[in-house]
């Protein structure tokens, strides 16, 4: 397994206009929940020309799937699909997921991810914590579940600050 | 402030755990910080692991 570079990955995405939300565990850590997380998951807009411009990021990153021996390369119809592309690339484990949840999309989540400013003028999408919460219980699985209580008690310290 | 001295056994302060077991004073460290330190905290995080798991690797089987 490669080193993890998290915002090397997120710096390529965003300086060649791919459009993407932050989900998953990396959400949540960036939305201030101190949970660890070994991967990086990104729902994308799957129109042809965003699909084209974050194939090229991957293709810098050298991604391969990771659980297919045969060291397969993303292609367009798999980020074109609403399926997960679970990737290793050069700089850690990418989860390019064409939809989340029941289906929804990035258009779907569009609202519920404000911008997050990550230093040196990268600013990305992230989901907030709200809509995290409703993922994580819906998945239901145990990792997910796991995550709840400190999801929960995260959002909670945020809505005193407000 | 507790002046120590003049209570020779005091009683520490209650950890800041939730009914859940949560520690919110780890979260509030987290939410005083910016997005920006937020992803160097996970990053050196992973980096942790992935040093030990580098040594792990390196140890000889016995």
């Amino acid at each position: 397994m490669n080193r993890a570079r998290y915002a090397e990955v997120l710096r390529r995405l965003a300086a060649n206009d791919v459009e993407f939300i932050v989900v998953g565990m990396m959400a949540g850590v960036l939305r201030g929940a101190p949970l660890l997380t070994a991967d990086l998951d990104l729902v994308h807009r799957r129109s042809a020309d965003n699909v084209s411009r974050l194939l090229q990021v991957l293709a810098g990153l050298d991604a391969i799937y990771r659980h297919d021996p045969r060291r397969l390369r993303p292609r367009e119809s798999h980020l074109m699909s609403p399926g997960h592309q679970l990737l290793a690339t050069t700089h850690g484990d990418l989860d390019c997921l064409g939809t989340v949840g029941e289906g929804q999309t990035y258009e779907d989540l569009l609202d519920r991810a404000p911008q997050l400013n990550l230093g040196e003028g990268m600013s990305v999408r992230v989901i907030d914590l709200p809509t995290l919460i409703e993922l994580k219980e819906k998945a239901g699985r145990p990792k997910d579940l796991a995550a709840l209580p400190v999801l929960r008690a995260t959002l909670s310290e945020t809505l005193k600050r407000l | 402030m507790t002046d120590v001295f003049a209570d020779p056994d005091p009683v520490p302060c209650e950890p800041d755990i939730d009914e859940n077991g949560v520690d919110l004073a780890q979260i509030r460290e987290m939410l005083d910080l910016t997005p920006a330190d937020r992803l160097l905290v996970i990053q050196n995080l992973a980096d942790s692991i992935a040093d030990i798991r580098a040594l792990n690797e390196s140890r000889p089987v016995r």
